[in-house]
């Protein structure tokens, strides 16, 4: 209440620092801040470490901030101690000013005072960067714009932060300077060497996750750096997975949509300067000639078509199915190529499916008596992030008591639906997702039970019809319905 | 040989009237050459003078037998034909529009300079003045199209929309085909009355039918259609290409067709009846054997045709 | 009787009979599956696609009226064909195509087999040439016994004449045609023998089913009562003839006239007067008959037959009379062009430029129907032999088919049918005589067994006994044809055979009946490997997507028309305006699916002209053209590249006949040859050639692609100028891989309103300022 009192009216300076103190419950401080960001295309990985020191005896809660378009842009978000692998889970908490976001981290065990622990948060933003210039004819090269805050912010003191931005190329053209941050470095305030951007380091910044230091000192920073590879992005992913036992079958259909979003293309696309640039092996950066996927092993006979049929230019080379089990990670590459090559702003859109042994993706719990299934949300096309998917699982018809669990939230709901010869219908469950990236390319995994005679339905009902229909047969082939008999001249 | 008189008065005429406007001498010599002026490379610069009210035709030939141009003599009598029609509409018309004629050998320069390399050509030279030149104001000939015959009906119907009014062309009538027409007609009904056991006759049908079937199956309408000469120009009779043939290859194909046809026929149903043996046997290994080796032939004939066939019989 | 091999004595009638109804129907089973297999190549060898042009259009009307049912199919107005006139597809298409795989694709959903429409448009054809077999199966048996239907059945299955209409994906009425129209027939041959009104109707559905298909229903209505006037004419006028043409033809035209695409033709147009003749031809005699069983008096018979003479003379001027004054419509073009076979190439350009229009050369014929073409003329003489009404059909049938076969390549399609009857009748006999084991005595013989088979009762051609006396002298022979002696042995024998003519007729021998049934054994393998070889070969290619062999055999797929139309279908706006050439039309409607102005059915020449003249006329006439009807993508077709000799370029002359039909003083064909009347593409093709937009579009570019070498266009074999044409009201838009496809972008009025061609030569500096040629020059070239 009090809260919102004082910031309703932020004339009032005194009651402004008491609010803006009243926010900052000083139980730790970061010694130092290491902020490192991997310039990409679609998607941009940023490392940040935290190494914090605790203030307050057993300190447990540790808040992190994150600006608000900032967290828009953040599809993926992972925070950890160093030297671990598996996250700590966190609860987001909506700050009231709704310009920035606080995390609370909750730290395996609480810090005594002066307690170190380094943080590391692992994140990837999608749509962060844009194409500049926005047109670019089909022999220029392509550059991205890149645009983030000077400072990582957080409701604690920070004695030292620093941001790297490294650059995939060294091709960095232009980036900001920023002004009046004499107060806290007294060096340049950026360094660029090579490919790699540094900002910082600066020194003694206050909490920085209040809206005074934001309008104080805050600040954008942009980037402009040539990139090399194509822009890709998944505009809408539909997959579907069929489960069949009596084949023993797991059928994976994707429907992609697929958009180079580089520059668009600048005049028209001329075919012969195309030939010669591919023909002299300078071929331009930002168009797309072919994509390589890595399917699962030990899958057969997968298949590549659009709106208008089959596409005869795909490779695709299997590897033996691994038992499972193994760590040995191989895969059967597919080298997809579309029908025409897809320049800056132009769209394609393809159906890509394969059947894999169920045996690869299923185990049978013989105590409970359940199957359990694992499919694979998205198959990653590199360095593409799919906007919107659609996860479809048919299990097979007469499943009963089932259960998921999925690496992620989405939103999801389960129906029956229909096809091959189906009497009752087959349960199927939808999971709907967005701005998926690298990392969300997990698994959800299905537990259902399908009785014995679920199995025989089928058969059961195809053999039935047919029995009916010879019996008809039989019987209006011996029904004599003609009026008086011909006599036979 | 009146058109030659007709040129020697021109010729005599046009120094005595030089006096005369070109659109006057134009009509005399039109007059003399009763419809078409007999160009040559002077008269033709005159007739298709840069200011003209009127409207030409020129046909560019080359009647000369040493020219060996066939469609030249082949055109002629249509364009003549047409020519004359044309004479006959009254004066107020007729002098707006000439027909002239000129050939290769009365006018090389001519056809040097419109670079001609082919007779018969047909170009009607629009007006450049008066009210007849086209709004366009182009005074490029049109060319006559030839690909709808030699014929001088089509000649005249493409010629109207250049003429002051339609040329008053008719197709005589062909007294030839009349005559003959009536004399099928009568035939016909002689036919009906005297030969009625024949039309009656179940077998004379069955020829009429097989002829038809035998003709049309080996592509007589083919010949008739696409005008196919009877044989190649160097005796061959074999057309080269898949989609062609020549008319004697109706007959030879038909021929064979009805060879094997009748071979069957005898197999099937004379060669049962006979009596002894012996003579049965004899006859059924010899009709066999003709069926083998015309076949064979004709087989062979195809893979003429049709280079890429990959299969043959016997030879 | 001496045989000339032993047979089993101890097999009981039943048995023989059961065994050879299960044979006959595993044979029929066989060639079903032969019929459907051998039309798979296609898809073997490519894809299960739709082929070539038309089928395109059925294709997407079919996945209209699946998606959206038949009343919304049913009154389908198009906007997208023939832009900015559009189309009303339901009232004129011929929907039975379309009918018939939406209601396949209902029932299959029905019983949840989702099966992708295309796949039942692709496969319609060839399921329906099983039925089409059956249907030819059944007809035969008609004109002779089962195992000539089985021949027959053999033979329509397989040859390459019915083949090449109904590979898998050529999905065209014809697929559905030739069955509707085998049925039609048996259906009326079965009505005519047994006088039954039943079959009558029958025949008239299927003919209804007919019309609703194919175009080339008017040769039923022709046939049919053609027919039926020669049964008259040969004096053999009976009841059954009356009921069986007037149940067909009343409730036949009736249904037809349902067809909105036809609706009161079968009353107005000159195609189906001779029905209608016909039918009040049989009212008139059928009445005359009635008077004469009543009426005994000589002069009053004579006064009937001139009264009925009269009337047909009167019925046939008034007919004139009504065509004269427009009552009737005379014949249309494409019928009318059977008869004068001149008639289409001077009047009707876009007719005469159909390559399926072309008349037949033999080896056409021989191509596909093979040794059929030989025993056809045979089978003739066969009909002739034993003259009942089933035969005469089939003697004015194959008189009237192969004139039309002759007159155009696609009438081929209804000459096959009837080459196979014949020619099935024809073998079928010679194997009977042959393998006929009973070997005739030599003195003569008791005629016991032949009284017997008089009398029993035969089981195909029962009905047909009781015909008029002037066919009596036929029935006595034919009575004991397909004869069933009692015995068993007999029994046996008949099945295998159906012996023709006396017991003192047939083969000595063991060795001739070898010789004679060996050969005739080779010759069906011989025509077996022919139609394997021909289908695989000839008529198994979908021209959408095209197959290049590599010196090793290896297949190399070339898709550049798929890659073009979805280029257009993914990165132009939905509502982009497409010109090309109309055999193009349909493709880009079903697979670009962008607004097209003219397609494939060419009903309004007027258009076609216009995208001719567009095509043939120079940018400067062009653009105004292609504005005004605000196209914005041009699409050519140019097989320079690659050496396919299908493009545009070998077309354009038709194009530009078509336009000189309209515009005769703008366009004349004579501009675009050499002087020398050639037709030439390299420097010395002429100006009007050169200045062309056809000629522009398909060498824009071109003679970079050889890097200063030599350009040489592959298909006309001839080197294309150093310094290629230069485009400035159009810019290329896309090109395909191998250059089959190029695409251009109309360019929109420039924004400082100067005409292109300054603002490029502004743009580009002062360089390449093309002089224009000289009017006068231009004009006398060629």
């Amino acid at each position: 209440m009090a809260l919102r009192w004082c910031t309703s009216l932020p004339v009032l300076l005194l009651s402004y620092v008491v609010c803006s103190l009243a926010v900052e419950i000083q139980s730790f401080e970061n010694t130092n801040i290491l902020r490192t960001v991997e310039l990409g295309g679609s998607q941009v990985q940023i490392t940040t470490t935290f190494a914090i020191k605790a203030l307050q005896p057993n300190a447990k809660t540790y808040t992190l901030a994150l600006d608000v378009d900032e967290q828009e842009k953040t599809s993926w978000l992972e925070v950890r101690l160093k030297g671990q692998q598996e996250g700590l889970e966190m609860a987001p908490r909506e700050d009231d000013t709704g310009r920035y976001v606080l995390l609370d981290v909750t730290l395996p065990k609480a810090l005594a005072v002066n307690g170190t622990a380094n943080l590391i948060v692992d994140s990837i933003q999608t749509g962060a960067t844009f194409p500049w210039p926005e047109k670019a004819a089909q022999a220029a090269d392509q550059a991205l714009k890149y645009r983030s805050d000077l400072f990582v912010i957080s409701p604690y003191k920070t004695v030292t932060q620093k941001t790297k931005l490294r650059s995939p190329s060294p091709g960095v053209i232009s980036h900001t300077t920023p002004k009046n941050v004499e107060s806290f470095t007294l060096g340049d305030p950026v360094t660029k060497s090579g490919a790699t951007i540094t900002y910082g380091p600066y020194q003694n910044i206050p909490a920085s996750a209040n809206s005074k230091f934001l309008d104080e000192h805050q600040q954008r920073v942009i980037i402009h750096y040539s990139y090399e590879h194509p822009v890709l992005e998944v505009t809408k992913l539909k997959r579907a997975a069929e489960i069949s036992h009596w084949g023993s079958n797991l059928n994976i259909q994707d429907e992609v949509v697929l958009r180079n979003a580089g520059p668009t293309l600048k005049g028209q696309f001329s075919r012969i300067d195309y030939q010669h640039s591919s023909y002299y092996k300078k071929s331009v950066s930002h168009v797309i000639p072919a994509v390589t996927l890595h399917l699962p092993a030990g899958i057969r006979d997968a298949y590549y078509y659009d709106q208008i049929g089959n596409v005869s230019t795909s490779r695709l080379r299997t590897t033996p199915s691994v038992p499972k089990g193994s760590q040995a990670n191989q895969y059967s590459f597919l080298e997809l190529r579309p029908r025409y090559p897809i320049m800056g702003g132009w769209n394609y859109s393809f159906t890509l499916g394969w059947d894999a042994p169920l045996a690869d993706s299923t185990s049978y719990d013989s105590k409970s008596g359940k199957y359990i299934v694992e499919v694979p949300v998205m198959t990653t096309i590199p360095g593409a992030v799919v906007k919107e998917a659609e996860v479809k699982i048919v299990l097979p018809e007469g499943a009963t008591d089932i259960s998921y669990v999925e690496p992620f939230p989405s939103t999801s709901w389960m129906f029956t639906y229909k096809t091959y010869l189906d009497t009752s219908g087959r349960p199927t469950l939808l999971f709907e997702y967005q701005d998926l990236t690298i990392k969300h390319a997990q698994s959800i995994y299905v537990s259902y039970k399908v009785p014995f005679s679920a199995h025989l339905q089928k058969p059961f009902a195809v053999s039935a019809a047919i029995f009916i229909s010879f019996m008809f047969t039989l019987v209006g082939r011996r029904i004599d319905l003609t009026l008086h008999k011909q006599k036979v001249q | 040989m009146p058109s030659r008189l007709a040129l020697l008065y021109a010729l005599l005429l046009v120094p005595f009237s030089l006096a005369l406007t070109t659109h006057e001498r134009l009509v005399n010599l039109a007059a003399a050459g009763n419809g078409v002026i007999k160009l040559d490379t002077y008269t033709f610069d005159l007739l298709t003078a840069p200011k003209r009210n009127w409207t030409a035709a020129i046909h560019f030939t080359a009647l000369d037998p040493r020219r060996r141009c066939a469609p030249c003599a082949e055109f002629n009598p249509a364009w003549q034909a047409v020519a004359k029609a044309w004479s006959t509409v009254d004066q107020a018309h007729k002098d707006n529009h000439f027909f002239g004629t000129i050939d290769f050998d009365d006018g090389q320069a001519v056809f040097q300079k419109l670079s001609l390399a082919s007779a018969p050509v047909v170009y009607v030279y629009p007006a450049t003045e008066g009210s007849r030149a086209p709004a366009s104001g182009k005074s490029a000939p049109f060319k006559y199209d030839f690909s709808s015959g030699f014929e001088a009906g089509p000649l005249a119907e493409q010629l109207s929309p250049h003429t002051p009014i339609p040329i008053p062309y008719r197709d005589p009538i062909n007294w030839g085909r009349v005559i003959s027409s009536g004399f099928i007609g009568l035939g016909v009904l002689a036919a009906i009355k005297f030969a009625s056991p024949l039309l009656k006759s179940r077998w004379a049908w069955a020829a009429g039918c097989l002829v038809t079937t035998l003709v049309m199956t080996s592509g007589l309408m083919f010949t008739r259609i696409r005008a196919s000469p009877y044989t190649g120009r160097d005796g061959g009779w074999i057309a080269a290409g898949f989609q062609n043939q020549f008319g004697q290859e109706v007959h030879v194909v038909a021929v064979v067709y009805g060879l094997l046809a009748f071979a069957f026929t005898m197999l099937t149903l004379v060669v049962p009846l006979q009596r002894s043996p012996q003579r049965q046997r004899i006859q059924v290994y010899l009709w066999t054997t003709v069926i083998m080796i015309v076949y064979s032939m004709l087989v062979s004939l195809f893979r003429v045709k049709n280079r890429g066939y990959p299969f043959k019989l016997f030879l | 009787m001496p045989t000339a091999i032993p047979l089993p004595s101890n097999v009981s009638p039943a048995t023989v009979a059961n065994t050879a109804s299960l044979l006959r129907i595993v044979a029929l089973l066989l060639i079903s599956g032969a019929a459907i297999a051998s039309r798979l190549f296609a898809v073997v060898n490519f894809e299960s696609v739709i082929h070539e042009f038309d089928p395109w259009f059925n294709y997407r009307a079919t996945r209209v009226l699946a998606s959206k049912g038949f009343y919304e199919f049913w009154n389908w107005f198009d906007p997208t064909a023939w832009y900015p006139l559009g189309r009303v597809v339901g009232g004129t298409v011929y929907p039975g195509l379309m009918a018939t795989s939406g209601v396949i694709y209902n029932i299959l959903h029905s019983l949840n087999l989702p099966v992708d429409i295309r796949n039942i448009c692709v496969l319609l054809a060839p399921g329906f040439s099983a039925l089409t077999a059956w249907a030819t199966y059944m007809f035969t048996k008609e004109m002779k016994d089962e195992s000539a239907g089985l021949l027959a059945a053999a033979f329509i299955g397989i040859v390459p004449g019915y083949i090449s209409r109904s590979v898998a994906g050529s999905y065209d009425n014809e697929a559905i045609a030739i069955f509707l129209l085998m049925f039609t027939f048996f259906c009326w041959i079965k009505a005519l023998k047994l006088g039954s009104a039943l079959f009558g109707t029958v025949a008239a559905v299927f003919y209804f089913y007919m019309v609703a298909a194919w175009g080339g229903y008017a040769f039923i209505t022709n046939m049919i009562p053609l027919h039926a006037l020669v049964l008259i004419l040969m004096g053999r006028f009976t009841s059954r003839l009356y009921v069986a043409y007037s149940s067909w033809y009343a409730i036949g035209t009736l249904a037809s006239m349902q067809v909105p695409f036809v609706g009161f033709q079968p009353v107005r147009t000159s195609e189906h007067m001779a029905a209608l003749g016909v039918f009040g031809l049989l009212q008139i005699i059928a009445f005359a008959e009635l008077v004469r069983s009543h009426v005994s008096s000589q002069q009053f018979k004579r006064l009937l037959y001139i009264s009925v003479a009269a009337i047909g003379v009167l019925g046939g001027l008034a007919f004139v009379g009504m065509t004269y004054k427009g009552w009737i419509a005379p014949w249309t073009g494409r019928f009318y062009s059977l008869w004068d076979t001149g008639y289409a190439k001077k009047y009707i350009p876009i007719i005469a430029s159909v390559s399926e229009h072309q008349p037949t050369a033999w080896p056409s014929f021989f191509m596909d129907l093979q040794f059929l073409i030989f025993l056809f003329p045979a089978g003739v003489v066969f009909c002739f032999r034993q003259l009942r009404d089933e035969h005469i059909f089939v003697i004015v049938y194959a008189v009237v088919a192969s004139y039309f076969a002759g007159v155009m390549v696609r009438l081929m399609l209804t000459l096959t049918p009837v080459v196979c009857v014949a020619s099935a009748v024809a073998l079928s006999s010679l194997l009977d005589t042959y393998i006929d084991v009973r070997e005739p005595e030599v003195a003569e013989e008791p005629a016991t067994d032949n009284s017997t088979q008089g009398a029993a009762p035969t089981n195909g051609t029962n009905g047909s006994q009781a015909t008029t006396p002037a066919s009596a002298t036929t029935t006595t022979k034919k009575a004991k044809k397909p004869a069933q002696p009692t015995s068993a042995l007999g029994d046996l024998v008949s099945l295998v055979t159906s012996k023709t003519g006396k017991e003192t007729v047939g083969v000595f021998g063991i060795d001739t009946r070898l010789t004679v049934i060996l050969n005739a054994l080779g010759m069906l393998v011989f025509f077996v490997f022919h139609c394997t070889w021909v289908t695989s070969s000839a008529y198994s290619s979908p021209s959408v997507v095209l197959a290049s062999h590599g010196a090793d055999g290896s297949m190399h797929i070339i898709d550049d028309f798929r890659e073009a139309y979805y280029w257009l279908r993914q990165n132009t706006p939905q509502d982009a305006v497409v010109m090309s050439w109309w055999d193009y039309g349909y493709q880009i409607a079903g697979m670009a699916d962008r607004p097209t102005l003219v397609d494939n059915n060419t009903w309004n020449n007027t258009h076609i002209a216009t995208v001719g003249k567009a095509m043939a006329s120079s940018e400067e006439v062009a653009y105004p053209i292609l504005r005004k009807h605000d196209v914005d993508y041009v699409l050519v077709i140019f097989g320079g590249v690659l050496g396919y000799s299908g493009d545009d370029i070998n077309k354009f002359l038709w194009m530009v006949r078509i336009a000189q039909g309209v515009w005769p003083d703008e366009i004349q064909e004579p501009n675009y040859f050499t002087p020398s009347g050639e037709y030439r593409v390299d420097e010395r093709a002429s100006q009007t050639m050169k200045d062309s937009l056809m000629y522009k579009m398909s060498y824009y570019r071109f003679a970079e692609l050889y890097g200063g070498g030599p350009a040489t266009d592959r298909v006309r074999n001839q080197q294309v100028p150093k310094v290629g044409p230069t485009l400035d009201y159009l810019e290329e838009a896309y090109t395909s891989e191998n250059w089959i496809v190029r695409i251009y972008q109309v360019k929109k009025e420039d924004p400082l309103g100067r005409d292109h061609k300054t603002a490029n030569s502004f743009t580009h500096g002062k360089k390449r300022k093309r002089s224009k040629p000289a009017p006068r020059r231009k004009a006398i070239a060629g």
